[in-house]
């Protein structure tokens, strides 16, 4: 994973990896960020968990909607007041709202 | 122009649709069946109440970190995505860009979402219950 790849998308504060069990694994902070490693643990942890939950949404309503296209799950942002937190699998990225481009951060973490 | 229907006319827009954080009532516009629009609300009001819960645990954390309170959240599908703002919600299909069209229309009409929703959200049907949430 290129994080410094990630760290390019515009508006990122912050690139991350984790483990299946949501420990923070490897980061780059943007500089004057508040943002700290201990928050990113933290994030980490929801990130495991609100995937989870999304793919079992997911999956739950294809089967009872007959609807598909949701899955495999390709990611979960949570939009907070000042960032998102964007990710997919094993790794997300920190962005500012007023800069976020949902789609490419997506991508991105897609094909990282 | 109401949020529900700018959105509607977007191509690429599946449904659209308000939720009341109360989880009582729900509208909606799309394809989407009353019972589908009725799961729907109810999965978005149980994910905002989720992400809204972890937005307090980061705040006690690392206050006034820049996540609460919560705006909304995006689920990406492999060809769907499903976005909240507020108690609004959108099914979208993957097309180039929708998504950030999409999200710059519901954040711009919906405003910012202010620090009284876990309060709304927590509401017994018909009371209010700030005063005994804090």
């Amino acid at each position: 994973m290129d994080l410094q790849k990630l760290m390019d998308l515009p508006g990122t504060l912050a690139a991350f990896t984790y483990t299946d069990r949501g420990e923070l694994q490897a980061h780059m902070l943007r500089e004057g960020t508040e943002l700290t490693p201990q928050v990113l643990d933290l994030l980490t942890r929801s990130c495991v968990a609100n995937q989870a939950i999304a793919a079992m949404e997911a999956r739950g309503w294809e089967a009872l909607t007959g609807q598909s296209g949701f899955q495999p799950l390709k990611g979960f942002s949570v939009v907070g007041l000042e960032w998102s937190v964007v990710v997919n699998g094993n790794a997300g990225v920190v962005v500012k709202n007023r800069d976020a481009n949902y789609e490419a951060t997506f991508n991105a973490l897609q094909s990282a | 122009m109401h949020i529900v229907k700018q959105l509607m006319a977007i191509p690429g827009v599946i449904a659209a649709g308000e939720y009341a954080y109360r989880g009582d009532r729900f509208s909606y516009q799309g394809a989407l069946t009353d019972e589908f629009a009725r799961m729907a609300s109810i999965l978005c009001r149980a994910n905002t109440l989720s992400v809204n819960m972890q937005s307090e645990i980061f705040d006690s954390f690392a206050e006034n970190c820049g996540c609460r309170p919560v705006q909304g959240w995006i689920v990406r599908g492999d060809k769907v995505t499903v976005c909240a703002v507020g108690n609004y919600f959108s099914f979208i299909e993957n097309r180039d860009e929708l998504l950030n069209d999409v999200m710059t229309i519901m954040r711009a009409k919906v405003g910012d979402v202010q620090d009284d929703l876990l309060a709304n959200l927590y509401a017994r049907l018909g009371g209010d219950t700030k005063e005994a949430l804090y």
